[in-house]
């Protein structure tokens, strides 16, 4: 049952990211973007991170396709992209080298099984406390520097962001 | 049968990953490879939720990435955004190839 689902939604993701590349402007690119991130946000939930799903539609399918599409729009990209451009060689090669890469990455994980370690959080406890409660747990306490790190990445790009936007004369 | 969900699980998240390197290599615009870069980083996130799901030491540890990869997502669109303004203001276009002028 969980199977038809994956392959369900993960098809869906391939095709709206197939969308996203072959779109004719950027503003239907982006638009299949989003369909592509909420395809995601499912699989997160059949992953059982129902967090994650909520964030991946907030953060990503939010915030992040409100900058993209409000750039797009403030651009008015759609002159540019209107225009008929011819196949290159480029384009043959980058789906030689996609096709390639990509079964390459199957034939990797399907020869090489990885062997699982369990360390000392079970299935029972998570059941127990909750999701949510186990991955605050680690995100205060063994990854607090990481997370540290973190906000003062996005601090920084909040800065940096509004310098490099400003007009400067 | 539990492995073989795994293998599903990456092969969507490498079809992602796929598709955006494609999509970066061979868009005409910085916004379409902003956007082909997102693609890349769901990708990993998928990838890490996958082995957390079936292959981690302690279930939640691989959110914890997920987590972060959102996070430098963002502050990575936000400041690819404001620096295609900034390059879309000084030479008028948001093709990589025609911005090919190092003095500006």
């Amino acid at each position: 049952m969980e199977l038809v689902f994956i392959l369900i939604c993960g098809g869906l993701a391939a095709i709206a990211s197939l969308l996203v590349i072959f779109a004719r402007s950027t503003l239907h690119s982006a638009l299949w973007m989003v369909v592509s991130f909420f395809m995601v946000a499912v699989i997160y939930v059949l992953l059982h991170a129902q967090f994650l799903a909520m964030l991946q539609i907030i953060v990503y399918a939010g915030a992040i396709m409100m900058f993209i599409l409000y750039a797009i729009m403030m651009l008015n990209l759609r002159r540019e992209q209107d225009e008929k451009v011819p196949v290159r060689n480029s384009k043959i090669f980058g789906l030689v080298a996609l096709v390639v890469l990509f079964m390459e990455l199957v034939m990797v994980a399907l020869q090489h099984g990885v062997e699982a370690i369990h360390g000392p959080i079970t299935d029972q406890l998570v059941q127990a406390h909750g999701r949510v409660a186990v991955l605050s747990n680690f995100l205060f306490s063994d990854y607090l520097l990481p997370f540290e790190v973190a906000s003062i990445l996005l601090t920084a790009g909040v800065v940096g962001a509004v310098v490099l936007a400003k007009r400067t004369k | 049968m539990i492995s073989y969900n795994l293998y599903t699980y990456l092969a969507v998240a490498g079809a992602l990953l796929c598709f955006g390197l494609y999509g970066l290599m061979q868009h005409r615009s910085l916004i379409g490879m902003l956007i082909s870069t997102e693609l890349i980083l769901n990708g990993a996130g998928l990838n890490f939720m996958a082995f957390n799901r079936f292959l981690a030491p302690d279930p939640a540890i691989g959110q914890v990435f997920a987590l972060f990869i959102m996070g430098l997502a963002a502050a990575e669109a936000a400041i690819a955004v404001s620096l295609i303004f900034a390059v879309y203001r000084k030479y008028h276009t948001s093709d990589p190839e025609r911005v090919n002028d190092l003095r500006g």
